[in-house]
């Protein structure tokens, strides 16, 4: 029960498959748009969200939007024209990732790279304006764009071209796990050989009014109108809901000994990674968590670790009540060490198909500084959570090894094991 | 020197991110590195703004934008502008 490295499956972590390795990171969020600005951001654990001018008159008005970029400039070139916002941000995250991996396109094998783009939604503010356009002004204002900007492999589309990768690229919807998806299978592509480099991640922008409004009217919003900074507050009593985020983030993921042969230590390992379904219900969580254990449990033999190595836990923790009472039973049970528990969302606010990304981004920085950011709005757990979450400061503490829970409507359920290179 | 010429211009750099040294009189869709898509985003952008038709097709074959404008011109005279 208590035993350490080398588990049932006698494997070292990483020793699955051949260690995949993390060299590059790239974030574009609400509390930062790149990796350094992200990291005070999540550090000084205050959450973002603010109102906003274009979703007044709405149901809940305020979210975490980015805000610190002007996008079109960071995107460059000619073609901004044909991106949906989404798009933009996963562009300029993909590039900062290459840039941080020490990767130059132009030199690479562009048919052994891969993209994985997880996106939860897509342009859907694209799709809005075009179905308001042809009502009100008939077909010929209709954008000749409008489906190739507005699909979710948009992005990967975009970031292949930008970037010259002719391997596989995949745009996997997983709804808010998308990003962690997405990082999975980038892990697989190397493993299976298809790919030398995966630049891997996940992008979402849909701050429009008319999904923002369909959310609320879901209840999954905070509703805390009065004060939109203490809304989003993960695994806390009187949590309500959670606040829109938008962002993106990429890692570029290589095998480590490919990344050591050109000289490249890895900034952190990707050990495992486990998915399941809960095959329960269409939005809520299965209550006891089991399908998202079976996702943990599954990364965990991936990694070759028992429950017992996992030293921290990057929680999906939305705020709202039923996924944080599933996630804190489900870490509870799994987790019965207790590992200290953080939750992003607190901060950054919930973007959706980038969410399992940034976390990603997250848990790496959480490995290489050996800080761990508190949760936004958390004094305290809810009394009947038995969690160790880190409130209102950064708790130093160096984390070999650590678990990045996603969780999206249909069911599904992503952990991603990432332990110190 | 119509409203036209500098409605276009605004197009080409603000959405099109063309810039302004290369919007001269005998450029084209081409030689502003407009393809297919961005020219029939173009006319929906005219249409919308202008209240004008576009054929994207005449645009794309090889037309200037000196004769564009003048396109433009005498079409805005048409719908009454």
């Amino acid at each position: 029960m208590t035993q350490r490295n080398g588990t049932a499956s006698g494997r070292e972590p990483g020793q699955g498959a051949g260690p995949v390795a993390v060299t590059g990171l790239g974030v574009v969020t609400p509390a930062g748009a790149d990796e350094r600005a992200f990291w005070a951001g999540l550090r000084a654990g205050r959450s973002v969200a603010r109102r906003r001018e274009e979703l007044a008159g709405i149901p809940v008005d305020f979210a975490c939007a980015v805000d610190d970029l002007d996008v079109d400039a960071a995107v460059g070139g000619r073609s901004v024209w044909r991106m949906a916002r989404f798009v933009k941000l996963a562009l300029i995250a993909a590039r900062q990732a290459v840039a941080d991996a020490g990767l130059d396109p132009a030199a690479w094998e562009p048919g052994r790279v891969g993209v994985v783009l997880g996106v939860g939604v897509g342009g859907v503010s694209v799709l809005v304006d075009g179905a308001l356009k042809l009502r009100e002004q008939g077909p010929q204002s209709v954008s000749p764009l409008l489906v190739p900007m507005m699909i979710p492999n948009a992005a990967a589309g975009e970031v292949a071209i930008a970037l010259k990768a002719q391997g596989p690229s995949l745009a996997p919807v997983t709804a808010c796990a998308s990003g962690a998806t997405a990082i999975a299978l980038g892990r697989d592509l190397l493993i299976g050989g298809q790919c030398d480099v995966v630049v891997a991640g996940g992008a979402e922008s849909v701050l429009t009014p008319l999904v923002v409004t369909a959310f609320a009217r879901m209840g999954a919003l905070s509703t805390r109108l009065d004060d939109p900074a203490s809304a989003s507050r993960p695994f806390a009593a009187d949590r309500d809901g959670f606040v829109l985020g938008e962002g993106a983030a990429m890692v570029v993921l290589e095998r480590e000994a490919d990344a050591r042969a050109r000289g490249r230590a890895p900034r952190a390992l990707l050990a495992g990674a486990g998915a399941s379904t809960d095959a329960y219900h269409p939005t809520a969580p299965e209550p006891h968590g089991r399908g998202a254990q079976a996702a943990v449990e599954a990364a965990l033999r991936d990694a070759g670790w028992s429950a017992y190595d996992v030293q921290h836990v990057n929680a999906h923790g939305t705020s709202t009540q039923l996924n944080d009472a599933m996630e804190a039973t489900l870490i509870e049970r799994v987790y019965p060490h207790r590992p200290p528990v953080t939750a992003p969302k607190g901060v950054v606010g919930h973007t959706l198909g980038a969410a399992g990304a940034i976390e990603a981004v997250a848990t790496v920085l959480t490995l290489e500084h050996g800080v761990i950011p508190p949760v936004a709005n958390l004094d305290a757990p809810a009394v009947e959570f038995e969690l160790d979450c880190v409130t209102k400061e950064c708790r130093r503490q160096r984390v070999e090894t650590a678990i990045s829970h996603s969780f999206g409507f249909g069911g599904h359920n992503v952990a991603l094991a990432f332990c110190r290179a | 020197m119509s409203e036209i010429h500098p409605r276009i211009n605004e197009v080409l750099t603000e959405t099109f991110k063309v810039p302004a040294a290369e919007i001269v009189p005998e450029a084209t869709m081409d030689s502003l590195e407009m393809d297919s898509l961005a020219v029939a985003e173009f006319a929906v952008i005219i249409k919308e703004t202008l209240g004008i038709d576009t054929d994207s097709d005449t645009l794309l074959k090889g037309a200037t934008l000196a004769e564009i404008t003048a396109f433009l011109d005498d079409a805005a005279v048409s719908v009454g502008r």
